[in-house]
């Protein structure tokens, strides 16, 4: 199945788009997308790499699927939203 | 607890800022005429003019704006949350936050913060673990916009 990606910030400027389309099997965990992503866009591998969460296994970029976080192992289904929240810098 | 959070497109302009606050303002009064509040405060984070370049850290170039692009719903659901942590582990009596989305110039307010507590050690941790959490969980991110 193909998961468009949201992406931001450098990402977003990196990759000169908003979302990217990543193919992945049946029921992808947000891992299986993170591995996709850098894969195939390579452009994004810098932030998928930053973009690890403390809580999640070194390297793994920090997804949000429906707007929430996602903890390790998530499954993703065709019509979630997917989003790559790569190393932010508000204030 | 008194908790408000809020993402707003464009500056924090003084009248802004000046509505929310007057409209927290006569809980916080309360609580500060009761004699429970000890430490009363407000950090205003303003877009300076010199900002390290993307492409070498080391050296400087004058800003003409930051333009911040946030993801929401998320970012805002984002913020609240970070709101309620951190009023819950200081025992904050109140906490007010206002962030900017889109483009605010130098000189202007892009981020204000605002804790009462019953003590200033609390009230100054907050207000570091808060700026701190910001910056990790919240999905806003800045894009310098150089002066020509």
């Amino acid at each position: 199945m193909t998961i468009d990606v949201l992406i931001f910030g450098a990402a977003s400027r990196a990759a000169g788009t908003d979302r990217v389309p990543v193919t992945v099997g049946d029921s992808p965990t947000t891992e299986h997308i993170a591995a996709a992503l850098a894969e195939q866009h390579p452009a994004l591998r810098f932030a998928v790499f930053a973009a690890h969460s403390p809580n999640s296994a070194p390297h793994a970029a920090r997804l949000a699927v429906n707007h929430a976080f996602a903890p390790p192992g998530t499954i993703v289904h065709a019509h979630d939203e997917v989003a790559l929240i790569t190393l932010v810098s508000g204030g | 607890m008194n908790i408000f959070t809020h993402i707003l497109t464009g500056p924090i302009t003084p009248d802004a800022h000046a509505a929310v606050l007057a409209a927290h303002a006569p809980h916080i009064a309360s609580l500060q005429n009761d004699g429970s509040v000890g430490a009363l405060l407000r950090f205003d984070g303003i877009v300076r003019r010199a900002e390290p370049s993307t492409a070498d850290p080391s050296a400087h170039h004058d800003l003409l704006a930051l333009d911040y692009q946030t993801y929401d719903p998320m970012a805002q659901r984002e913020l609240d949350a970070l709101a309620h942590r951190v009023a819950t582990r200081y025992a904050l009596y109140s906490l007010i936050a206002l962030h900017s989305r889109g483009r605010v110039h130098v000189g202007e307010v892009s981020f204000v913060l605002q804790v009462a507590a019953p003590h200033r050690a609390e009230a100054l941790a907050a207000m570091t673990d808060f700026i701190d959490d910001l910056k990790r969980d919240v999905p806003i991110w800045k894009h310098p916009v150089w002066a020509k």
